[in-house]
């Protein structure tokens, strides 16, 4: 995506007018892209609220196919509700990991199938070395009594609407950075030379819906996952 | 205005036939077909045993008024879940379908339902998207796509102003509201609703609320035209106002618990004062 200095400086400016952080000029330069594994998916929403985050905060980003993007231009990947993770895809990851980038992969393996989730998880333990555990219901049947949050502690707290499943952690090296009920559902682990951030709870939904503590916290990530180099 | 009654009014030991006698008998013009919640009208029903329903309607001197469902109850515009998204959809590409061969040009639906599990937010921005893409597909149709206004169950687009802004978001002249007069109880008055969405009304469901009685149980809140709280003189004057023209479909809750084919009589005498005006 390319924008006019006038378009991005016209962002900022809205962005501080309302009182959210903006991007980093190290994530700015560098861009950030945008990883659709989505296209026709089932989480067409999850990729819109990160578009439309990223948007409305004036970072410069693209989207972008695996086979075509250049790792070393790309501060911060993100990867909106990744179910099946092709080889060429996970390449491009772990290129980014280790050209320094942060790597945000969030999971939408919530609501798959038995077989669909199972592939999931062994791509993300195989490559990426990130052990997840069977999705949890959090709202069983006739439930309407819980507190409906994820508790975010990295970059900063916050809270976001939970997504009615998510995928927990196994134990693994790494800082756990968020949870629900008790269950770790958010890692932070450095990569090669950048930081993987593995969300099991569906973030993009919340974006989507215009969720202002998840799109602080979306860019806070951004600012640090992108500067913050091993 | 023309009067039709709902095919799920039609006593379960009856069947279609001897209840299309008995809705033509007691003075309506038209039946509601409820897809999903009748036997002989289901998700499952081949197009051949739809135009069937047609032929039999017609012969008994009838027309299809529009099709409705509940089954977005369970499975609704704003789940979560895509696989339970998807069978929304169908559900109402479905209805789609079988109002082009059962003749009609209108079909409800209950939009989306916010729940303790399912925020606003998410329901309002998932029901624009799926309705957007849906309109495209009931206007290719020649069928007008009415959400009906469910404001205690749905807690969904509860006051006529948001009902308002929400069709503008959708912004297809083939999505409009498919206003219930009865489902308002005492969060407004469904004159205003009708004042304020005019030509967008796709049909109008009809029943009276006892505003005052909260729903105890299954005890229902809703009774037969006349006996509740609705200010029926008032509903005529807005409809006289805005010029609607359409079908009135009467949708009632509480069934009688003997002879239960006199509501159909009774309702369809009360109709005939409502259409008249002669309160």
């Amino acid at each position: 995506m390319s924008i006019t200095r006038r378009r991005f400086l016209g962002y900022t400016a809205g962005v501080l007018a309302a009182g959210l952080p903006g991007v980093s000029l190290e994530v700015t330069r560098r861009g950030c892209v945008l990883l659709d594994l989505n296209e026709g998916g089932c989480f067409r929403e999850s990729v819109s609220g990160f578009e439309s985050a990223l948007t409305s905060a004036g970072a410069q980003w693209m989207r972008a196919d695996a086979l075509w993007m250049s790792p070393s231009r790309c501060a911060v990947l993100i990867v909106p509700a990744a179910l099946e993770i092709p080889p060429p895809v996970v390449r491009v990851i772990v290129s980014c990991l280790q050209a320094g980038a942060g790597v945000i992969v969030e999971s939408g393996a919530g609501f798959a199938t038995d077989r669909e989730f199972r592939a999931h998880r062994v791509v993300l333990r195989d490559y990426l070395q990130v052990h997840i555990e069977e999705p949890v219901e959090l709202w069983p049947e006739n439930s309407s009594q819980r507190i409906p949050y994820v508790d975010y502690t990295w970059p900063r707290p916050a809270k976001v609407r939970d997504f009615s499943r998510v995928v927990p952690l196994g134990r693994q090296a790494g800082e756990v950075i968020a949870w629900v009920d008790g269950v770790p559902v958010a890692l932070k682990r450095p990569g090669g030379r950048g930081n993987l951030i593995f969300l099991g709870s569906l973030l993009g939904p919340a974006l989507w819906a215009g969720d202002a503590q998840a799109r602080r916290w979306l860019l806070d990530c951004l600012r640090t996952a992108g500067a913050e180099r091993v | 205005m023309k009067k039709a009654i709902g095919d799920n009014m039609i006593p379960k030991e009856w069947g279609f036939e001897k209840g299309l006698e008995l809705v033509k008998q007691a003075g309506f013009d038209g039946i509601e077909l409820w897809l999903g919640d009748v036997p002989w009208f289901q998700m499952g029903t081949p197009d051949g045993e739809v135009r069937e329903l047609r032929r039999r309607v017609e012969n008994a001197g009838l027309v299809v008024s529009n099709v409705s469902t509940g089954l977005h109850w369970a499975s609704p515009l704003s789940a979560r879940d895509p696989k339970v998204r998807a069978q929304a959809v169908r559900i109402v590409e479905r209805e789609i379908e079988t109002a082009v061969l059962l003749g009609t040009d209108a079909i409800l639906l209950v939009a989306g339902l916010v729940t303790p599990e399912v925020p606003y937010n998410e329901v309002y921005q998932r029901c624009l998207e799926a309705l957007r893409s849906l309109g495209e597909k009931a206007a290719r149709s020649g069928v007008r796509i009415g959400c009906e206004n469910c404001n205690a169950e749905q807690r969904f687009l509860i006051s006529p102003r948001e009902f308002w802004q929400f069709l503008n978001e959708v912004n297809s002249p083939a999505v409009g509201i498919h206003l219930d007069v009865g489902n308002i109880h005492d969060t407004g008055f469904a004159e205003q609703w009708i004042e304020i969405h005019g030509p967008r009304i796709t049909r109008i469901h009809v029943k009276d609320v006892m505003t005052k009685r909260g729903r105890c149980g299954d005890q229902s809140v809703y009774t037969n035209l006349f006996l509740g709280d609705n200010n029926w003189p008032a509903i005529r004057g807005a409809i006289t106002k805005v010029g609607y023209d359409g079908w009135l479909v009467a949708e009632m809750e509480a069934r009688y618990r003997y002879a239960p084919d006199q509501q159909f009589y009774d309702t369809a005498r009360a109709m005939d004062r409502l259409i008249s005006g002669q309160f």
